[in-house]
């Protein structure tokens, strides 16, 4: 199978994550919860994770949170941001990991910048939406339809500008693109593991430079004589058990993109995005592309998008369908009622992916004109 | 006096104040608290050698790592705090 669908969550992880899975299943028990070598050997491979994510996103270690995904990381940045009833400023390419937790406070939603892949048309009206008064923004760093890389520096730096906090979602950048807390002063930046970062499913970190609520309250190995949840990071957010086998894989993901490098990584990825779009024009499709895009393409064929995913399973490609969790973001460009057919490459990414889908696509969809 | 301990809330901070502690060429051992010094229940400490304990304070503090406080074993056995 050709796996086209990282946005997801990246299929082929490194070796290196497989065997720290598969060592920390054996050998490790509970982090923070006694003194015996089973348990000590869990807590280091915990700090491990913290220290490696604190060397590439520039975030004290303390204030790495370990969450179960993107979306719990979103969850608790929201809650502890964003009272009921809260102004918030938007992207209009933001997932419903954001807008269902905005929508759930009840909070007035103003969306900026609908217009794809054009950063004058997002800065001008995010600002305009900052001078207007709001008390926080929320916003993708990519477009998890459309691969459109937002100009989040320089959101950033009007955040700064006009005082108000926000929360980055960096689901689809992280491992791809910088995600520097330290430089863009974030509230909170999100991310999941298991996509960019190359670690198991059901794991994520939260960035945290603001003091956080916690979202879930229990038992932390530390100050087990109070009823109240310790004031500190990271165990403030960490109450019971953590995923230690999904961390220590998270960890060797972490490393791997740390040792290859970002931007090789992000390169590879685009070069085989570009390959594609240019294919997909080729044959008569109208992809979405533009500049500022990461490794996601998205593109309307004749017939019925879950029809054409299933075609291309068929011919041994996996891509996903639909409205990709996303409805706002097919809102902004124009593609709620139908959908699109998304193709997300993956640090594997190579030319011979990109012949693969070619042939299928070009077998399975007939050619326009 | 045998031994000396520096307490933590967390033992993230006890890591972090183990790892620095051992760049600086300080030995320390990372274990739990003894119950006597957790005045909150259930903690985490690093133990080490009692004339090394006044500078490993010194290079958390410049550090900013959060610490609880310093404590030492007196040959009767008890623990005594040690103030800086």
């Amino acid at each position: 199978m050709i796996y086209l669908d990282n946005g997801a969550t990246s299929l082929h992880k490194p070796q290196e994550v497989h065997r720290a899975v598969a060592n920390t299943l054996r050998y490790c028990a509970n982090p923070g919860r006694g003194g015996h070598e089973a348990a000590m050997a869990a807590s280091r491979q915990v700090f491990a994770c913290r220290e490696e994510a604190s060397r590439l996103f520039r975030c004290p270690a303390e204030r790495v949170v370990m969450t179960t995904n993107c979306t719990h990381g979103l969850n608790i940045a929201i809650n502890s941001l964003i009272p009921p009833d809260s102004r918030v400023v938007i992207s209009g390419f933001e997932h419903n990991a954001v807008t269902r937790p905005l929508h759930a406070r009840r909070t007035k939603i103003r969306v900026a910048g609908r217009r794809l892949f054009d950063w004058e048309d997002m800065l001008e009206s995010f600002e305009k939406a900052l001078k207007s008064g709001v008390d926080a923004a929320v916003f993708t760093h990519v477009s998890n339809v459309f691969g459109y890389i937002l100009p989040v520096e320089e959101m950033a730096a009007l955040c700064r500008h006009y005082g108000v906090p926000f929360i980055l979602d960096a689901a689809q950048s992280a491992g791809v693109l910088s995600v520097d807390m330290e430089a863009l002063g974030a509230a909170f930046i999100a991310m999941p593991g298991h996509k960019g970062l190359l670690g198991p499913q059901g794991t994520g970190l939260l960035l945290c430079g603001h003091e956080p609520r916690p979202l879930l309250f229990g038992g932390t190995g530390s100050e087990s004589l109070s009823q109240s949840m310790p004031s500190y990071l990271p165990d403030s957010l960490e109450a019971g058990t953590l995923n230690v086998p999904g961390i220590a894989g998270l960890a060797a993901g972490l490393r791997y993109v740390r040792s290859r490098g970002i931007d090789k990584i992000f390169q590879q990825e685009h070069r085989a995005m570009t390959r594609a779009a240019a294919d997909l024009q080729a044959l008569g499709f109208h992809p979405f592309v533009g500049e500022h895009q990461a490794a996601t393409v998205s593109f309307m064929p004749e017939t019925d998008c879950e029809q054409a995913a299933k075609m291309l399973a068929e011919q041994g490609i996996a891509v996903r369908a639909g409205l990709h969790c996303a409805p706002l973001a097919h809102e902004s460009a124009g593609t709620l009622e139908t959908g699109t057919v998304r193709i997300s490459f993956g640090h594997d990414a190579n030319p011979g992916q990109n012949a693969h889908l070619r042939r299928a696509l070009a077998k399975i969809i007939p050619v326009k004109g | 006096m045998k031994q000396s301990y520096i307490t933590f809330r967390s033992v993230t901070f006890a890591q972090k104040a183990e790892r620095i502690l051992k760049k600086a060429g300080l030995e320390c051992t990372l274990q739990r608290t003894p119950k006597e010094l957790s005045q909150r229940g259930c903690g985490y400490c690093l133990g080490m050698r009692p004339g090394q304990v006044i500078r490993a304070a010194q290079l958390l503090n410049r550090e900013n790592v959060d610490y609880g406080k310093l404590y030492a074993v007196n040959p009767e056995g008890g623990y005594e705090e040690i103030r800086i």
